[in-house]
């Protein structure tokens, strides 16, 4: 087992790093039958991102690649050698590769139910628990929203599970459908993740370019946020907390302009809601720094005035993706105080099970 | 001190708006359910709406997502341009944002007339 490297160069708490399986990974941790489709029958998810050309490497950093020619994020040591040790990684929160979300899955539940659970297994077999730097995510099939809240019960309360990653589908996340798994979170003090953006938005449809789907990220994070807020999801589960990864963070000043401004118009349509929205976000919702805007120290200090808080960004990396954030050159020259609170004070303030 | 008689008490019904001029500010005078009058400015503080043109309505209440409550009906006035609601019974404060409130006027009645002070 690995230990914090006492050289760090940093102390870091990176929010989102995407551990890797292969079919074959998953095998031991599978029943059967589903086990035998992927065996006998060749079975594999539809692959549904309609993009492999944003870098040399796909959606992967070309050098991530584990020398043994396996997939990028695939391989423990590796991704220890080239982030972790390298970096000096105080912790690190892995947010997955798999999606059971049914929108891939032509509404086979009984499938999707079964891989998140398998995924479970071997995130928790070959990374939690071979690495004390290393937190997880647990991965339901929220179409099966019973089967969802067994795998909360079964997994959430291990020591390392530190939030649930909620997948985007057909119903927006204030929807009351997702209460009862809001509820399951609340009871084992996981946070609500939301990362799994593929497809970007609810309704299901992809633009033409990579590069649209891309920039437009954050609006998928402004539907889910502007969505729970309004449904009252943070008045009823008052210690739900929810981390928007992998959407950056400068639209968060409008977010919380626009929301404001629109309570105070029209309040009466949502009379549970009783306090502004920005305040509901500044207590309740978290943003990653990745992918981060080329901001200069003046332009990234100036999004933090607005927001009204430096308390409500977390340093992620995103590693292996091409679009990796650095520690040390993602972000303009910060005061030690502020730098402190980003890298790595703000998440631990924030995750109740990260000490 | 300035002043304006505004009408006969018996000449608004509850529920009513009723724009008057105080010297050259515009003013609305509001007659609630149970036959008491108040009188603010008849500007908005958000984008100036002339507020005589609202609604004198109901406020929608709740403690759990998704249940509705109706709620002093005939005491929120509510702007006719972009709906902000102050309440009459309380100073004319905003329900979104209580810090906020309408500029208010004393109104007295002397000898059945609706009378508003500055």
């Amino acid at each position: 087992m690995n230990n914090n490297n006492p050289s760090s160069k940093k102390r870091i708490i990176d929010v989102d790093i995407h551990e890797s399986v292969t079919y074959k990974d998953l095998f031991k941790y599978l029943e059967n039958p589903y086990r035998r489709y992927i065996e006998d029958a060749n079975w594999i998810q539809e692959k549904h991102m309609p993009y492999t050309q944003p870098s040399v490497a796909g959606v992967n950093r070309a050098d991530a690649v584990v020398p043994d020619g396996r997939p990028a994020g695939s391989d423990l040591p590796f991704m220890q050698e080239q982030l972790l040790d390298d970096i000096g990684h105080e912790y690190g929160i892995l947010t997955g590769a798999l999606d059971p979300s049914p929108s891939s899955m032509h509404g086979w539940y009984e499938m999707a139910t079964a891989l998140a659970s398998a995924y479970n297994d071997w995130q928790i077999e070959n990374w939690l628990e071979k690495d004390e730097r290393l937190y997880g995510s647990v991965h339901i099939n929220a179409e099966d929203r019973d089967g969802a809240i067994r795998e909360i019960e079964r997994v959430g309360s291990h020591p390392k599970m530190v939030q649930i990653l909620l997948p985007i589908d057909d119903k927006m996340w204030g929807d009351p459908y997702y209460h009862p798994i809001y509820e399951a979170a609340q009871k084992h003090d996981l946070m609500i993740g939301m990362h799994h953006n593929e497809p970007p938005v609810y309704f299901g449809k992809w633009p033409r370019y990579f590069i649209e789907w891309h920039s437009l990220l954050p609006t998928s994070h402004m539907m889910q946020v502007t969505n729970m807020i309004f449904n009252g999801v943070f008045e009823k589960f008052p210690n739900l907390k929810l981390m928007m990864i992998e959407g950056g963070f400068t639209f968060v000043p409008h977010l919380m302009w626009k929301l404001d401004q629109q309570y105070n118009d029209l309040r009466h349509e949502v009379p549970w809601i009783k306090r502004k929205p920005s305040e509901i976000m500044k207590e309740h919702v978290r943003f990653c720094t990745q992918p981060s805007e080329e901001l200069n120290k003046k332009d990234f200090l100036s999004v933090i005035d607005q927001m009204g808080s430096d308390e409500m960004i977390c340093f992620a990396t995103d590693y292996p993706h091409w679009d990796f954030d650095s520690p040390h050159r993602s972000l303009p020259s910060l005061d030690p105080d502020l730098k402190k609170k980003i890298f790595s004070e703000n998440a631990r303030a924030f995750y109740p099970k990260l000490k | 001190m300035k002043q304006q008689t505004v009408c006969h008490v018996n000449d608004m019904q509850p529920g009513e708006l009723r724009e008057t001029e105080l010297g050259r500010i515009s003013v609305v005078v509001c007659k609630t359910p149970d036959g008491e009058f108040y009188a603010f400015t008849n500007k908005c503080i958000h984008q100036g709406g002339p507020l005589s043109k609202g609604k004198l309505c109901g406020a929608p209440q709740s403690d759990n997502p998704g249940e509705y409550t109706f709620c002093q009906d005939g005491e929120i006035l509510r702007c006719p341009w972009h709906g902000r609601e102050f309440n009459v019974k309380d100073d004319g404060r905003m329900l979104a944002n209580p810090k906020h409130k309408l500029p208010s006027f004393p109104v007295k009645i002397e000898d059945d007339y609706v009378i508003v002070y500055k």
